[in-house]
């Protein structure tokens, strides 16, 4: 896996405690380039299915849509609301997070 | 019903953060909108297919859950869609933060 991803992780390990104490149901951090889960709370099914479907797709189109809209402008995090919980999806330039909650 | 929608825009204009508001029926065919023409056709053309490709994905990872709010935040201002039965409204705010 990614050395300088693992430093980030180490790094973040209070900050992501903080996080997961509060009202989260789980997140996923993935490395973008491999397009696989570098980090996760959920299992490994799971997480892969968030990935593949959301970060793939959805992200990805609405960057697309972003740029399109004005070239200058890019996506800084995605929100989807369901009824039952919220995605947030945080798009980095060699990983994304995605918190569930 | 078009009174209340119309007073509904009426009041959104008034927060300073709004830049837009723009309603478009399940055709992808903008029914009304504060934007000028060519932005509010361009977006509604761009967002129909983000409001299917998002509810998709929604469903494929839990057959129960519906989507109900999408919120993009970019550099410059932050857009929500908001899906309902008969059509969607998308919303252009400057973030307060």
């Amino acid at each position: 896996m990614n050395r300088i991803l693992e430093d980030v992780i180490r790094k973040n390990k209070p900050m992501v405690e903080r996080i997961t104490s509060e009202n989260t149901m789980g997140y996923v951090v993935s490395d973008n380039a491999a397009s696989a889960v570098a980090e996760s709370s959920f299992d490994n099914t799971s997480a892969l299915a968030i990935i593949k479907h959301m970060n793939g797709a959805l992200v990805g189109m609405a960057q697309s849509v972003i740029r399109d809209l004005d070239p200058t402008n890019k996506l800084c995090y995605l929100r989807v609301a369901t009824r039952k919980f919220e995605y947030l999806i945080a798009p980095e330039e060699v990983f994304t997070i995605t918190v569930v909650q | 019903m078009s009174a209340e929608v119309e007073e509904m825009l009426k009041r959104f204009q008034t927060y300073k953060n709004i830049a837009g508001i723009i309603i478009v029926d399940n055709d992808g065919i903008p029914i009304k909108t504060t934007l000028e023409n060519t932005q509010t056709v361009h977006y509604a053309a761009l967002m129909q297919s983000l409001v299917v490709k998002a509810r998709q994905v929604v469903l494929d990872l839990d057959a129960t859950n519906e989507f109900t709010l999408l919120r993009m935040r970019t550099l410059t201002h932050e857009v929500i869609l908001a899906p309902s039965d008969d059509f969607y409204c998308i919303v252009i705010q400057k973030p307060s933060d």
